[in-house]
């Protein structure tokens, strides 16, 4: 096998900043079909949680027929138990879900990578107390410890959000600073510091920006996860107070009405399926666009 | 070996530590009076006051941490807001329940998951589609798979009762607190049938999200292995297919599926107050679901700080497995 010709390296290249954005258009170029309908669908998702309660064909909080209605054009996912719209509900109950779960994941990952990032660059005792905790909190089990913050907390959305982003974070601080620590010693890091500029310089542009795409890519296969665990939680009444439409508390009041009115329970949480379903294509679609290892 | 495991215990003590300290803070942040809790509401605020004082509510944080400590070990969990009763005597009264609920999904999951896992690695016909399978069952919330089980085995085919964890009115309490044991030692073998119906849905239920974690873990290791060098000389031998993956493969991948197994207990947890609530199961989850809504905090924390240690001691088991079968991670 013969070994091919090194590039020839042009003066003064390797220490500009790399370019912007050319890599997010680059992957999306190279995205198979089935990966961009995931990624289609995520957004279609995201714009229903956007505009979705101002397109529903009826207000989600007042009756508007009679109770237990079973689905018909007019109602596609039938009454509940007043006389509510079901498919208003959902449609209301759609974005405290999905943008929970996107809040949550971008505060986890910003916060993770905060500390990932300061413990690799940082080491001695800094690192080794920053990943002291992040390993004790990696152990607690999440879900469980999630439920008595917010209990303890007092039950509202922002509680919980709260008080999973603190429960979250842990995992991303350990890749960032895993690819942080990879990062220091590659020869394009060593060329920038040897080209004299500020450290904080050097970690901000050379180094954090390389440790984007694994970051995006763990986040993205978590966002199913984390959608049936928010619902899971609002089901257990540990999200937004009573008359608010949410998906898991929907099903949780309908749970009585199974047997005789099975829509009224299973429809939001079908709707909960949806959103995860669509959160785990579009995960799996970015990792197989970014993840090239 | 000795010295990791060493390492390894104490590590597990340090974090239930950290875990009883962030209860304990969580005891103190929320609404909940403790005391007021103790004595009753109708008591006077001098009588509240008293009780403070001779409960020791008034001594310097540390001291009152180190208390708790020493009480949780004991097996002593304040006082349940709602039952009235303490919140150890309630756990040991839903906890049999539970525990029978948890092996009965432990039962089903495992097979479930081995299943999963080699037969959507196999380029066998239909895994295709498992592996459709795998991915919509990652995304089903457990209270949809509830629901929709109950709709389909109990009203559609009759096959399984549809709540509760017995049709019988008067049944064995003892001596195991486990009805399908009980039945068979108190020789009602028809109890124990029953129990048995009762456990297949919600056990169903709270297996199928770990299982399709740990197939697909299990499959991303069969995956890994299949392309390794080993398996090239156990094909180039001559071996059958089934036994390269059974063998040279599934054992390999094996270390890595378990440690998914142990994280999956988070799940399973959190899972088990959603499932048994539907399922109007008498156990530990549904005593937790109802004492969220009435702001019933001591009988939270007595179950987190229960089932917490149960994750770690699980998890520590894990790695220990894990060490004792590779010299690898001894690390």
């Amino acid at each position: 096998m013969s070994v091919p010709a090194p590039a020839p390296i042009t003066p003064g290249a390797v220490l500009r900043d790399a370019p912007r954005g050319s890599a997010v258009g680059l992957a999306l170029r190279e995205a198979s079909l089935g990966d961009r309908i995931a990624l289609a669908a995520f957004g279609v998702i995201s714009l229903l949680a956007a505009i979705g309660p101002s397109i529903a064909p009826d207000d989600p909080g007042t009756p508007v027929a009679p109770a237990f209605q079973a689905p018909s054009w007019s109602h596609p996912m039938g009454t509940d138990d007043v006389g509510r719209d079901m498919f208003s509900r959902v449609l209301a109950g759609i974005p405290s879900t999905w943008l929970s779960a996107l809040a949550v994941i971008a505060l986890a990952t910003l916060i993770g990578a905060v500390i990932g990032t300061l413990a690799a660059t940082a080491g001695g005792w800094i690192e080794a107390v920053l990943m002291r905790i992040t390993d004790a909190f990696l152990a607690f089990p999440a879900p469980l410890v999630a439920i008595a913050v917010i209990a303890a907390l007092g039950p509202s959305l922002l509680h919980t959000l709260i008080a999973v982003s603190i429960l979250w974070w842990p995992y991303y601080a350990r890749i960032v600073r895993a690819e942080v620590r990879a990062l220091l010693v590659r020869p394009n890091v060593d060329a920038a510091r040897m080209s004299g500029i500020s450290r904080r310089r050097l970690i901000l542009r050379h180094v954090v920006p390389g440790a984007v795409p694994i970051t995006v890519v763990a986040a993205s296969l978590d966002i199913g996860g984390l959608i049936t665990v928010l619902a899971a939680l609002s089901f257990l009444g540990l999200g937004a107070p009573a008359p608010s439409p949410e998906l898991g508390a929907m099903t949780a009041r309908g749970a009585s009405s199974l047997l005789t009115a099975w829509w009224v329970p299973v429809m939001p949480g079908l709707a909960v399926f949806a959103l995860a379903l669509v959160g785990n294509w579009a995960g799996d679609a970015v990792h197989d666009m970014l993840d090239r290892r | 070996m000795i010295a990791f495991a060493a390492r390894r215990v104490g590590q597990m003590v340090l974090v239930l530590l950290a875990l009883t300290l962030v209860v304990f803070l969580l005891q103190r942040i929320s609404p909940v009076d403790p005391v007021r809790a103790a004595v009753g509401p109708t008591a006077s605020n001098q009588v509240v006051e008293a009780a403070r004082k001779r409960l020791g509510y008034t001594d310097p944080v540390y001291v009152q941490y180190v208390r708790y400590v020493g009480h949780a070990i004991g097996g002593n969990l304040d006082i349940s807001l709602r039952t009235g009763q303490p919140v150890a005597s309630d756990i040991r009264r839903f906890g049999m329940a539970s525990l029978e609920l948890v092996l009965a999904t432990l039962v089903l999951g495992i097979p479930m998951a081995l299943a999963l896992g080699t037969l959507s690695a196999a380029r066998t016909r239909g895994s295709g589609v498992l592996r459709v399978l795998l991915t919509a069952l990652s995304a089903a919330p457990s209270f949809l798979l509830a629901a929709l089980g109950i709709i389909l085995f109990y009203r559609v085919l009759h096959w399984l009762p549809a709540t509760g964890q017995t049709d019988y009115v008067d049944v064995p309490t003892g001596p195991t607190g486990l009805l399908t044991v009980d039945g068979l030692i108190s020789g009602q073998p028809a109890v124990t049938l029953d129990a048995l119906k009762h456990l297949v849905l919600p056990a169903l239920c709270l297996a199928a999200l770990p299982a399709v974690a740990v197939g697909r873990v299990l499959r991303g290791g069969i995956l890994a292995n299949l392309r390794a060098d080993h398996v090239r000389t156990a094909r180039a031998n001559g071996l059958l297919e089934r036994d390269i993956v059974l063998r040279h493969t599934l054992r390999n991948s094996a270390g890595s599926a378990l440690a998914m197994g142990g994280l999956m207990f988070g799940v399973l947890f959190a899972n088990l107050a959603v499932v048994e609530t539907i399922f109007a199961w008498p156990g530990i989850g549904q005593y937790v679901a109802q004492s969220i809504p009435r702001g019933d905090f001591p009988a939270i924390a007595g179950v987190t700080l229960l089932l917490g240690a149960v994750y770690l001691l699980v998890n520590t088991v894990v790695d220990l497995l894990q060490a004792a079968a590779d010299p690898r991670l001894r690390a």
